[in-house]
């Protein structure tokens, strides 16, 4: 095989006055702007591409196209790159895969001469036993793994993803697909037309006839001037329930790839016919091509593909392919044709010989051999869209049965016809998915509050009256009289598929698993039917009796970065985060929300709350504000304390539990007016309460007169707090008096604040000092929290984070829900067993509470290790004694820089709960610790006189 | 009595001010935003005029939004807000029915331009076409994975998008948007008075 770059061609692709240079295999190469590296690389004589997977025999161009099996190639650290298919860029450093120590000489090809004992199920034989062995197997076999070689540091590329709903879609742009979409745009669609190809036209691309030529020429500036939308170099993936479509699109100016989700109302699926190779001895040869690769070679870009061809012919496209070849001067030793009994036994030679043996035995001196021996109809689209193509033996191909009414099948898929009967059905088609589309348009206007009203009924559903397609008569070849490759991306052979028939895998389902024939990169698309065919002879049948597997998404292969698409990660700030940013702050982040964890040292942050005053953004806590009538009863509802008596101006604490009585969120709840009242959730459980409460409003009581709204985020929220919190408000407050007894602890006051109208505060305090809990509106919430950063720097005023929070909420004994409690922890358990009035109407969880309430439940408690300096890890666990007998376990632990020592909380079984009863802690080290259970929850002012200050 | 205090947006990173293409966007959080709700159909309802999925601009120039069955935001200038809700009071009498300023918690944008629905089909899962998503319609759907009120608000014939969200993701938002529009050559714009 000796290919060479011939004189121009009147259909080539190939711009010769852009002369593009790039590296193959570290050697210095050129081609032209519309190469792709295949052709490159074939113009320059390369013969070999790549090594196969498991044999590691030299592999050429077969197809030279997308599918081709053996044109995978590492360009730069992208690994397993069609070189049929992707186009020559200048500078692309391209390098063979799966070969070593060079692609002309791999050491691993002495697999070949082992051949007969790797067989389909070599690796299940023989790896399965000792199972304890299968790591080091594993390790060894890694090392065979075929393809290229991923950079773990490769930059990420830019992928995309788009959402779209036209109204037809065309997969595939070919003659007929170009004409369905023309015809669909003309009759008023809205219309997607997806090509694989780089440029439209399908097979008329690389046919030298003059009228072909001509009539995509037509084509073209028809397309050119519709509102068809393009899509080249792009692939319908996938097609879904109700017509939703994967489509990627590759080599986007803004991306590398982008998906394009598609609800399409009708889709047409014209993909053409892809040939498939013919199974005989040698087969896989360099030097055997299929008739369409010689065509594109010659007609695309130019390149002659060897010098003396057999051609092995039972098909017009074989014997056209004789006609380019003669052009550009081939000589054709002989052309075997297929349709009148002619065969190819198998190939002899070695490097550029390609000898063909015919049946008779006898040798054919060549370099190239050209097989034209049928088609595959890739029907993937409609088997996902639950279509079981029949197999017609006349034909030697499949043909659609019955797809749903809004998937249309057009061109080879659907059958034959010249040129002109092609577009005639084309343009019907496309006709009719454009009324079809019209009809589900009008019911999906009519059926949406927001679209513009349509009139009258729905438009009836047109009957299919498309005159059909012919099948062409076509010899059923699928193996010569001897055995060769079938899957040639895996390695499979017919003789591996008849032994796999042979041991029981006859099913094409089972045989396709067991030696993964028809799994490779080209997704069956040229191994199907000879897999088919070949488990039907082994089994004695017929490829309609044996049928095929299903085709499932994707119809090609697709890169995970398509998949990933682009990384939305919506991220929550505060208004003041600004400022947080601008002060050295150390962020955390905590579900969605980035928050403040400390400006630099926590335990600082912790003395100066409890010395002077601290500000902490609270803003994330949940907020909801609730009006009506009948807020009380909901409050009363979803909490375990009673609320129809709560005053305005007061702010009362509440525990929520689900209908299981298991702890769900607690918080404070205060009365800004009369029917108007602020609830305040957890932060993590800002959503989830919300339709929590929404669920209750609207399933159970949707009589009930109250609104809720979350308005988490239309307050900035600040906490104040320390001893000198008070004195810092006064210099900022208007409009409240802050005194203790006018304003104390658990109310809620409305007050101007910096200047800011519209802010509430209330006096509760997580930390346990003297608070001020402060919301302002959030559009002046930098405002607030700067000018209170001003007003005390003589009082020490000093941001705190989370983490300093976190600390002082643990001296205070406050729990946090979801940390020291969780899914299990039933209300009492939290040892706020007073706060559950089971006197109260029903409310949330009660049946649960009042059969939890006469139980011995585990308990949070607080506990202090024995060694202060100890500080157990979160989760650490309670255990008897020396013992790994569990008893309970650390929920949350810290170094208290008021205290200077250890502090926990934790759940323990009750009989330990009492204060003074002394625990044994497992460390994650294995070293047992001693610690005692204290009185209160609190470590800290358990009196709580600093809080109510 | 000092002047009330400036608005401070959510969005306080600075973009390139001009790109090459038609499509532009602004941040138009400062707007007043009320939401009202009350029943779906009754005198609250007939008073704002504008069913679930459209909107209507009132005489004062406030946009009225159908976000929900029973639920409206309006927006505009402070004193045409106040006046689109005004009648409202009366109405307390014959149905349950509340208002509140939103102007705080949700940030707002809009997106002008031709090619503002291919933009948008980059972020959001929704049918742009002028048959499903008509001038004055309303949708609420994930832009960018944020929960979005959407409504289609051409100006001068031009297409043009108003998008809320909460406040605390406007900055996020903002910045997906602009990299959604980076190949129509999308710029940022000053506020208008939407």
């Amino acid at each position: 095989m000796t290919m060479s770059r011939q004189g121009v061609q009147p259909t080539e692709v190939i711009d010769r006055a852009a002369k593009l240079r790039f590296r193959w295999n570290g050697k210095r190469f050129s081609g032209f702007e519309g190469d792709t590296i295949a052709s490159a690389l074939a113009a320059s004589g390369e013969q070999i591409f790549s090594r196969s997977m498991k044999y590691h025999r030299p592999r050429g161009i077969l197809t030279a196209d997308y599918w081709d099996p053996n044109l995978m190639v590492q360009v730069g650290d992208d690994p397993n790159v069609r070189a049929g298919h992707r186009l020559l860029e200048s500078g692309m450093d391209v390098r063979s895969q799966n070969a070593w120590p060079s692609l002309n000489r791999d050491i691993k090809a002495v697999n070949g001469l082992l051949g007969r004992f790797l067989t389909a199920g070599f690796y299940y034989k023989t790896f399965m036993r000792p199972q304890w062995l299968w790591p080091t197997y594993e390790r060894v076999l890694a090392t065979f793994a075929p393809g290229g070689k991923i950079d773990l540091d490769t930059p990420h590329a830019y992928h995309d993803k788009r959402y779209t709903h036209p109204d037809v879609v065309v997969a595939g742009a070919g003659p007929a697909g170009i004409e369905a979409a023309l015809a669909a745009s003309s009759a008023g669609a809205s219309v997607m037309l997806v090509s694989h190809e780089h440029s439209v036209g399908g097979h008329l691309r690389y046919s030298s006839a003059a009228a072909d030529q001509a009539a995509l020429a037509e084509l073209r500036t028809a397309l050119d001037a519709s509102d068809v939308e393009v899509l080249t170099d792009s692939t319908v993936t996938g097609r879904y329930e109700d017509n939703w479509l994967g489509i990627v699109q590759r080599n986007h100016p803004v991306a590398v790839e982008r998906l394009i989700k598609a609800r399409a109302k009708t889709l047409v699926a014209a993909p053409g016919l892809i040939e498939r190779p013919y199974v005989f001895e040698g087969n896989d040869r360099p030097g055997v091509i299929t008739s369409g690769a010689a065509r594109r070679l010659v007609n695309l870009w130019g390149v002659k593909p060897g010098e003396r061809a057999v051609v092995f012919s039972a098909n017009a496209e074989g014997d056209a392919a004789v006609a380019d070849l003669e052009r550009v001067g081939t000589e054709i030793a002989a052309v075997i044709d297929g349709r009148t009994g002619g065969s190819i036994s198998s190939t002899r030679g070695s490097s550029r010989a390609v000898d063909a043996v015919v049946a008779d035995g006898a040798s054919i001196g060549a370099d190239l051999l050209v097989v034209a021996a049928g088609w595959t109809a890739p029907t993937s689209l409609l088997n996902m869209a639950g279509d079981r193509p029949v197999y017609d033996p006349a034909a030697a191909r499949f043909f659609p049965s019955d797809p749903p009414s809004n998937v249309l099948a057009t061109g080879g898929l659907a059958g034959d016809a010249d040129l002109d009967g092609l577009r005639q059905h084309g343009a019907a088609t496309g006709r009719l998915a454009a009324s079809r589309a019209a009809a589900v348009r009008h019911r999906l206007q009519a059926r949406t509050a927001r679209a513009l009203p349509v009139d009258g009924d729905e438009p009836a559903w047109a009957p299919d009256e498309r005159a059909p397609l012919g099948r062409d008569p076509h010899p059923e070849l699928y193996r010569a009289d001897t055995h060769g490759m079938v899957d040639m991306s895996e390695d499979i052979s017919s003789k591996d598929l008849v032994a796999a028939a042979h041991e029981g895998y006859d099913s094409v389902e089972l045989a396709k698993r067991y030696t993964t024939a028809t799994m490779g990169p080209s997704q069956g698309k040229l191994e199907t039917v000879n897999t088919v065919a070949a488990i039907a002879e082994a089994r004695g049948e017929t490829i309609s009796e044996v049928g095929t597997t299903v085709w499932r998404p994707p119809y090609a292969p697709v890169t995970l970065g398509a998949l990933a698409g682009r990384m939305f990660e919506p991220v929550r700030v505060s208004s003041i985060h600004p400022w947080h940013e601008a002060n050295n702050v150390s962020v955390i982040q905590a579900g969605q929300w980035l928050r403040p964890d400390h400006y630099g040292d926590p335990a600082a942050e912790v003395r100066n709350v409890r010395r002077n005053v601290g500000l902490i953004d609270v803003t994330p806590l949940g907020k909801l504000d609730l009006r009506g009538p009948d807020v009380p009863k909901l409050l009363s509802l979803l909490y375990v304390n009673k609320w129809m008596k709560l005053g305005v101006g007061r702010v009362r604490y509440g525990m929520m539990c689900a209908e299981d009585g298991v702890v769900l969120d607690d918080g404070v709840t205060g009365r800004l007016g009369e029917d108007h009242y602020m609830m305040s959730t957890t932060s993590s459980g800002a959503g989830g309460v919300w339709e929590w409460v929404e669920n209750w409003l609207q399933t159970e009581r949707p009589d009930w007169q109250v609104h809720v709204t979350p308005v988490t985020t239309a307050y900035a929220s600040i906490n104040v707090a320390g001893p000198k919190s008070r004195e810092l408000m006064s210099r900022v407050c208007a409009g409240v008096d802050l005194d203790a007894e006018a304003f104390p602890y658990m109310t809620v006051r409305q007050a101007t604040v910096a200047g800011v109208a519209g802010c509430f505060m209330w006096r509760i305090g997580f930390t346990g000092e003297l608070s001020f809990e402060l919301h302002a509106p959030a559009g002046h919430g930098l405002r607030v929290w700067e000018a209170l950063m001003d007003s005390g720097s003589d009082l020490g005023v000093a941001p705190f984070g989370l983490e300093a929070q976190r600390i002082m909420r643990l001296e205070k004994g406050h729990f946090i829900v979801g940390q020291d409690t969780d899914g299990l922890t039933l209300g009492p358990s939290t040892g706020t067993g007073s706060l559950i009035k089971l006197d109260k109407d029903d409310f949330a969880g009660k049946p649960e509470l009042a059969w939890a309430a006469d139980r011995s439940l585990p308990l949070v408690v607080a506990i202090q290790p024995d060694d202060p300096d100890v500080v157990p890890e979160e989760a650490a666990q309670i255990v008897r004694g020396d013992t790994n007998e569990i008893l309970g376990r650390i929920t949350s632990s810290r170094y208290s820089p008021t205290l200077n020592r250890s502090i926990c909380l934790g759940q323990v079984e009750p009989d330990l709960a009492a204060g003074g009863t002394k625990v044994t802690v497992l460390l994650e080290s294995g070293e047992r610790i001693g610690a005692t259970v204290i009185d209160h929850h609190a470590h800290f002012d358990p009196a709580g006189e600093r809080l109510r200050g | 009595m000092a002047d009330a205090p400036a608005f401070e947006s959510p969005v306080v990173r600075s973009y390139p001010a001009s790109r090459a293409g038609d499509l532009t966007l602004s941040d138009e959080s400062a707007v007043t935003k009320w939401l009202v709700r009350a029943g779906a159909e009754g005198p609250t309802a007939d008073l704002l005029d504008a069913r679930f999925g459209t909107s209507r601009l009132t005489p004062g120039d406030a946009l009225v939004l159908g976000s929900r069955p029973g639920e409206w935001i309006v927006v505009g200038a402070a004193s045409e807000v106040a006046a689109a809700v005004a009648g409202l009071d009366r109405l307390e009498e014959q149905e349950f029915c509340s208002a509140l300023d939103w102007t705080h918690g949700r940030a707002m944008f809009r997106v002008t331009g031709a090619s503002a629905p291919r933009m948008l089909e980059k972020v959001c899962g929704i049918d742009w076409s002028d048959h499903m998503t008509p001038d004055g319609a309303v949708v609420s759907a994930p832009v960018a994975l944020v929960t979005c009120d959407i409504a289609r608000n051409d100006r001068d014939r031009v297409r043009s998008y108003l998008i809320f969200c909460d406040r605390s993701f406007g900055q996020y938002l903002f910045g997906a948007l602009i990299d959604a529009g980076n190949e129509f050559g999308l710029s940022v714009a000053a506020a208008s008075a939407s």
